[in-house]
């Protein structure tokens, strides 16, 4: 009956739209049917190409309309399905259709909820979307997180160091967080993907937290790196709250959403790839040109006389070449089989990765095998299982700072050209008598491996419970599973100068093991309504559970029995404990309406209760809400050489939680001549913690030009960061040093811009140019304890300042008292950079592509440490170079040197640069050439290739504390950043 | 097909059902998986009053290192070369006139260590006013005469640190800490505290009821911890400038007049080993080494001839350089990462003993005294006998029995004399006390 009443107006609109169509030459008609389920569709709209009038399909998905003998266009729309435009023959008059769900076509879909997609043209917010081509297509990845420099907008991604394995962290629209992690939440497939950094305990050598700085600068990599960047579809980055908020509490970094590959319906295809390159140092320093007179002022007369030595015997070494002189080679092997048929597909895919690093004995070695598959079960249930195994091994070196002269940074900038540090021919190294570790026996003896096991699983099923005309009911229920072993292996053997004698340990094996497993499941309800076929609702409801478990033993040996390396081969035994177990139980609710396209909107709600929190069962609501307005479509339009105006505002709110832990006060175990005892730990439980809350609205608009050749789009935020997690100091004669709070708010604006312009594009030559510009501005809006400082080691060497009204990132030190400001400090710098741009320019000529990647950072400071450190051993490449003294008096290191204690303003520097993140050139030998077997592609490719700065190291691109809060931009004698060439070959068939 | 529909909105409606019920479940509050939480001092047992009180002892360790680096950096008795950190040579030292940082962790980390070893010790204190478990009386005032004890004696080291900015005494609630008391009052509170000790000690029977470590060999019973406490006492009777107190307290203490070397050094020590878990002596350093701990070069300048504390220091293969500083001696007193590090030596006791006595028995002092250059290999007192000849005479002793161990700079600021330290480089400074951790608001 009701289906009568629907049936009879769709006829009746259909009608009225046929009567709108002038004087006709034929009629046209035909079915429309949707692919995966092949029954009709209704409601289809059918417009005539280059008109406004059109009809739509009826219940049983059949159309008619008429054209005039100069249309023979038809485009068929329908929400959610991939657009179809048909050229007619003119003598045609039958059309069926069939319309495929729109989930493969990338640039038009964009996946933003947890459960359903959004076409991007209704998209209200901001939405960074990396497809495979982009990803890796213009020169091979060291690691995935690598592949986003300089492609999304408003994303700040820094490497904490070169070592090989990864290290990077990613932060969108500036700092979201001081405490917590600032890292974006990462989404493979519907799992949620661990992303820790995990210390391998070798602050037992470097002793790096025994002195002003209590953080982990072990240097570790994160976790995503273990990812294949071969294997990811697309990828999408959530920016903020407006776009994340359905995520709840742990996407107020934002969100990265993975899709990886799936096979089709059809032939079989096989794609293998290999790629060969080596990397160098990015940028060598060198050191000052050394005489016995400047030999001696630093070493003494011993000093004097180990120059004179050197020089007459020839023997003043290139250290830098020694140490991070190596031509690492780097390969990958990549071979993936996709295909399928009607009812089942599948993707397999094996990716072989082998890298060197520029450090002898340091590199990468990752296998990564991964199996999707997606099946029919009927016409209404469908289930996809993707599977990822990660086996990976890093060997990463010892660097960063340190409290025991050890690591092979700082006695590299120890130790002058004249030391002798080569071992003898029986492979006895000297010791160095300028630093506590002769490096080249550190980097020949040490081990600091970490080896990774992962399997990632995602489960899918999706049924549609019910359909009819008006309305359709999906469920769609989601498992995850990430789940890794990691075995760190760090061993210091007991021949080692820095372990030998006394000096140290003698010989520490630290072994750890760490078993994460997260988990995750959730269920959707989506409903989908269209009452007209103006008018569509999607209503969704859906509940979420996520638990995290990680467990970490590390064993700490010393005295090692001989070269022995197994923990129980040692006279002293250490095994720590760090358990994190979280639970997290939340729900959502979503409806979006759209208005002929014309108007989205959409409004939202994500309720979430986690274990982090003070109290575990306290429901914390994140709403959300955004309009899109298609002015495009509207009737009115009739701007021709603009195809799209899209004016969008979206508002949301997210979370994130405080670290684990942070809610309880607990005795730590301590040990005293064999008795055990408790000690309280220092950090002082907060029972009312709860997570940092993002409110972010976004504004912006979309436009295209010259049938959308060229396409630009602008967009400008406000967050504001309110219960912003601090670790402040609380009075020591507590008995604790500190307490994480909720107790301040920080606000973020900023703007991006994106271009993307196909300027040329003829049959033969095709030149597409895309930029894009961000820029990001914090500042701390309110502080509910005094001002501080944190992030570096001490206000004379440089920290970060948390103060009301001034930006989070920004960099203070002492100085003269004139410039000195209310906290007697004075203001150098700030981290963030005035602005970030990049230009991408792709050309394709018959069968060559070129295409490289320009990133422009424009201001932003670090604190660098490693010239200073060098210059107390005169050892700084720049030592003797005037141009840092206003003065004109003092050479470089001199002047460092009587700055320090006086004023942190030579050890702030400019950390802005312009360098070429990716080239890649390729050719395509044609298929005709190959009798048709095969699709060659041969190129060569480069990160980092030209690099332009004023730093005075290695990279301004460093971080000493790896990727958390705020600290990243400070160094201490990293492992320095390499550049990398690369070959390649693919071959598909 | 329309069957299909009714059973899947069957399932739907399931569906819905189990969205509800799993939506009102409740979240368990997790234990922490790590350690014991706070709340275990509300009903501890006494296997968790015995672990605590341990924690006490460990914690009496904590930071320490810190402590003896930059006080005997300051009192011009050592030098750290260090590659890592510039710090060492730089403002400890007044380099150019510069302050010392007060978030500097060379003075916030001993002191913070200090008030943690104050706060193991009041949880230990509430967790056995608390506790539903059955202890005798002797057993509670063990407990109570140790941990007081060990307050009072991290609270002078803290005022020792901080000197003239006074310290907080009471301490017992996190969010109501007391108010900042001058130097003086806080000598004061502690050798109330002291007392307090003393008295609870003197009726805690003849053992504790937790184990102590092998560093109070001697000291690990009530009656001869009670020597330790009353050792304390004289030495805070001394900073007080109360001679008579120090004279009626120092018998009860661990005192003992002798010229044995080995008696002399008597006491109880912070325990140190390089067993996984346990503390390593954070002052020893590997004699040569490239980051060095030095002597001052004055050390051995102003050493008599002869004395046998010539040991405290070795010379090096190489003349150790930095910063403008230079020494040829390494710092030896301690031959390993395992070797204990003295609290409060007999040899101290003796030293306090004569000092109580110069002014009013100066031949006491010297004949002290003499016992003491007897030890050391030197020839008996052959010097002036006014009070300041003898002052100077036991001022030499304490710079070089004490070599190091935190009481140089505290002896020369409490005698007026910390100008007469030396100044290595032009625009040193010499620091009077550490400036209030930043952590601290007033």
């Amino acid at each position: 009956m009701k289906h009568f009443l629907l049936k009879a107006s769709l006829l009746l609109m259909s009608f009225m739209m046929a009567l709108t169509v002038y004087a006709q030459d034929r009629t046209v008609s035909g079915t429309v049917t949707d692919l995966t389920t092949s029954e009709p569709l209704a409601g289809v709209n059918v417009i005539i190409k280059g008109t406004s009038t059109g009809t739509i399909t009826d219940i049983n998905g059949t159309y008619s309309v008429e054209l005039k003998a100069s249309q023979n266009v038809l485009t068929f729309t329908f929400i959610g399905f991939v657009k179809q435009d048909i050229t007619l023959s003119p003598s045609q008059t039958t059309v069926d259709v069939i319309m495929e769900e729109d989930v493969t076509s990338l640039s038009e879909v964009v996946i933003t909820g947890l459960a359903t997609s959004v076409k991007r043209s209704n998209l209200a917010n901001s939405v960074e979307s990396i497809d495979a081509k982009s990803l890796v297509g213009i020169t091979e990845q060291p690691t995935m997180d690598n592949a986003l420099y300089g492609k999304v907008k408003g994303a700040n991604i820094t490497s904490n160091s070169g070592a090989p394995g990864g290290g990077i962290s990613i932060k969108l629209r500036g700092l979201t967080s001081i405490n917590g992690a600032n890292q974006p939440l990462f989404i493979i497939d519907g799992v949620y993907v661990d992303n820790s950094e995990i210390s391998a305990g070798l602050n037992v050598v470097s002793a790096a937290s025994g002195g002003g700085s209590q953080s982990n600068q072990d240097n570790p990599s994160n976790r995503i790196a273990d990812l294949n960047p071969y294997d990811i579809q697309s990828l999408e980055v959530l920016k903020g709250a407006s776009a994340a908020a359905i995520y709840g509490s742990r996407a107020s970094s934002g969100v990265v959403v993975i899709t990886t590959k799936k096979g089709k319906n059809g032939r079989t295809s096989v794609n293998f790839s290999q790629n060969i390159g080596i990397t160098t140092q990015l940028n060598k320093l060198g050191q000052r040109t050394w005489d016995a007179d400047k030999a001696e002022t630093h070493f003494g007369a011993n000093g004097r006389a180990a120059f004179i030595d050197a020089e007459s015997q020839g023997k003043l070494h290139d250290y830098e070449k020694e140490l991070y002189g190596e031509q690492g080679l780097l390969l990958t092997t990549n071979l993936s089989v996709s295909g399928g048929d009607e009812k089942t597909t599948f993707y397999t895919a094996v990716t072989r990765k082998k890298d060197e690093g520029i450090v002898k004995n340091t590199g990468y070695d990752k296998t990564s095998v991964r199996l999707n598959l997606t099946h029919d079960i009927t016409d209404w249930l469908n289930i996809e299982a993707t599977t990822n195994y990660i086996s990976s091994s890093a060997d990463r070196g010892f660097f960063n700072n340190d409290n025991s002269g050890t690591t092979m940074g700082i006695s590299y900038v120890g130790t002058p050209v004249f030391a002798q540090l080569f071992a003898d021919a029986e492979g006895n190294y000297p010791d160095n008598p300028y630093a506590a570790s002769n490096f080249l026996q550190t980097r020949d003896l040490v081990t600091n491996n970490e080896a990774v096991n992962r399997i990632i699983v995602g489960t899918k099923i999706s049924a549609r419970l019910f359909k009819t005309d008006k309305m359709s009911l999906r469920l769609i229920a989601r498992a995850g599973l990430d789940n890794y072993n990691l075995a760190t292996t760090a061993i210091f053997p007991n021949t080692l100068q820095f372990q030998k004698n006394g000096n140290g340990l003698n010989g520490v094996s630290i072994q750890g093991n760490t078993v994460n497993k997260n988990t995750n499941f959730n269920a959707f309800l989506v409903h989908d309504f269209f009452p007209n076929q103006s008018l569509s609702f999607r209503t969704q409801f859906g509940i979420t559970a996520e638990n995290f478990d990680q467990n970490t033993i590390l064993g700490t040996a010393s005295n090692l029995n001989g070269s022995q390396t197994n923990l129980d081969q040692a006279g002293n035994q250490q095994i720590d404990q760090n358990r994190i177990i979280q639970k997290d139980r939340g729900f959502f609710a979503q409806e979006e309406v759209n208005y002929e396209d014309k108007i989205i909107g959409t409004l939202g709600i994500r309720g979430d209760k986690s274990s982090n929190n003070g109290d575990a069962n306290k429901m914390y609501y994140y709403p959300k809400g955004s309009m899109a307005l298609n002015l495009h479509n509207f009737n009115f339009w009739s701007v021709d050489f603009m195809n799209q105006l899209k004016l969008r505002v979206a508002y949301g709110e997210a979370g994130n939680f405080a670290t684990f832990g942070d809610k309880y006060t607990f005795f730590n175990n301590a040990i005293i001549d064999g008795t055990p005892g408790w000690v309280i730990n220092n950090k002082r439980g907060n029972g009312n913690v709860g997570p940092e809350r993002q409110s972010e609205t976004e504004f912006g608009f979309d436009m295209s030009f010259l049938s959308n050749k060229l396409k630009f789009d602008v967009t400008y935020y406000i967050q504001n960061i309110t219960d912003l997690l601090l670790t402040a100091d609380v009075p020591n004669s507590s008995g604790f040093t500190r307490q994480v709070t909720n107790a301040a708010e920080l606000q973020n604006k900023g703007i991006e811009i994106g271009l993307n312009w196909n300027i040329i594009n003829t049959s033969k030559f095709n030149w597409n140019f895309n930029t894009n510009f961000w820029k990001n501005q914090g500042k701390i809006t309110k502080l509910n304890v005094p001002s501080f400082t944190t992030g570096g080691f001490a206000d004379f060497l440089g920290q970060f300042r948390i103060k009301e009204g001034r930006s989070p990132s920004e960099i203070v030190g002492i100085g003269p008292a004139d410039q000195q400001d209310e906290d007697g400090l004075v203001v150098y710098g700030d981290s963030e950079a005035d602005f970030n741009m990049s230009f991408t320019n792709s050309f394709t000529y018959k069968n060559f592509e070129l295409s490289f990647l320009f990133h422009w950072k424009k201001g932003g400071d670090n604190i660098n440490l490693t010239q200073l450190l060098s210059d107390f051993s005169g050892t700084s490449y720049d030592y003797d170079k005037i141009d840092l003294d206003p003065e004109g008096q003092l050479g470089n290191g001199d002047f460092r040197q009587a700055s320090f204690l006086n004023t942190t303003a030579p050890f702030v520097e400019d950390a802005g640069y312009f360098r070429m993140r990716e080239i890649g050139l390729f050719y395509n030998i044609p298929r005709t050439a190959l009798k048709d077997l095969a699709d060659i592609r041969i190129g060569f490719t480069g990160n980092n290739l030209i690099n332009s700065f004023k730093y005075r190291s290695y990279d301004p691109e460093v971080s000493n504390f790896g990727g958390k809060g705020l600290s990243s931009g400070v160094e201490v004698t990293p492992f320095p950043s390499s550049k990398r060439y690369n070959f390649h070959i693919n071959v598909s068939f | 097909m329309k069957n299909i529909y009714r059973l899947n909105k069957l399932i739907a409606l399931q569906f819905i059902l189990l969205l509800v019920i799993m939506g009102s479940c409740e979240l368990e509050e997790l234990e922490f998986p790590n350690g014991p939480t706070e709340g275990v001092v509300e009903n501890a047992s006494r296997a968790d009053i015995a672990l605590i009180a341990v924690g006490v002892e460990h914690n009496l360790r904590n930071e320490m290192g810190f402590y003896y680096d930059a006080t005997g950096i300051i009192g011009r008795e050592v030098y750290f070369f260090t590659n890592s950190d510039p710090r060492y040579t730089g403002e400890i030292l007044g380099k150019g006139g510069s302050d010392l940082d007060p978030a500097g962790f060379y003075g916030t980390r001993p002191y913070a260590g200090r008030y943690a070893t104050i706060k193991n010790a009041n949880l230990l204190l509430q967790a056995l006013d608390k506790s539903n478990d059955v202890f005798t009386d002797e057993e509670k005032f063990g407990i109570t005469g140790y941990a007081k004890t060990l307050q009072a004696y991290s609270l002078l080291l803290a005022a020792n640190l901080q000197y003239e900015n006074g310290i907080r005494t009471d301490v017992i609630d996190p969010d109501n800490l007391g108010d900042f008391v001058a130097y003086t009052d806080a000598l004061t509170d502690i050798e109330s505290l002291l007392q307090d000790g003393a008295d609870d000690l003197a009726q805690a029977g003849t053992e504790f009821m937790f184990a102590l470590s092998s560093g109070f060999t001697g000291f690990d019973t009530p009656t001869t911890f009670l020597q330790f406490n009353r050792g304390v006492a004289a030495r805070v009777k001394l900073y007080k400038g109360d001679k008579t107190g120090v004279l009626s307290t120092i018998n009860d203490s661990h005192f003992n007049l002798t010229s044995d070397p080995a008696e002399l050094l008597d006491g109880p020590e912070h325990y140190f080993s390089t067993a996984g878990g346990d503390l390593t002596n954070p002052v020893f350093r590997v004699p040569n080494a490239a980051d060095p701990l030095v002597a001052h070069p004055d050390y051995t300048a102003d050493l008599l001839i002869g004395d046998t504390r010539i040991n405290k220091v070795a010379l090096r293969d190489s003349e150790a350089i930095k910063d403008g500083l230079s020494s040829d001696y390494d710092v030896v007193i301690y031959s390993s990462l395992a070797s204990n590090i003295p609290i409060i030596k007999n040899e101290e006791l003796m030293l306090i003993y004569a000092e109580a006595h110069v002014g009013t028995n100066n031949t006491e002092a010297i004949t002290t005294i003499n016992l003491i250059r007897s030890a050391y290999g030197l020839t008996v007192y052959s010097g002036g006998t006014t009070d300041a000849d003898v002052m100077n005479e036991i001022l030499y002793h304490r710079r070089y029995s004490l070599f190091n161990e935190g009481h140089r700079w505290v002896d020369m600021r409490r005698l007026n004399r910390l100008d007469e330290l030396p100044i290595d480089r032009t625009d040193d400074k010499v620091h009077v006390q550490f400036p209030r951790p930043v952590s601290e608001p007033d």
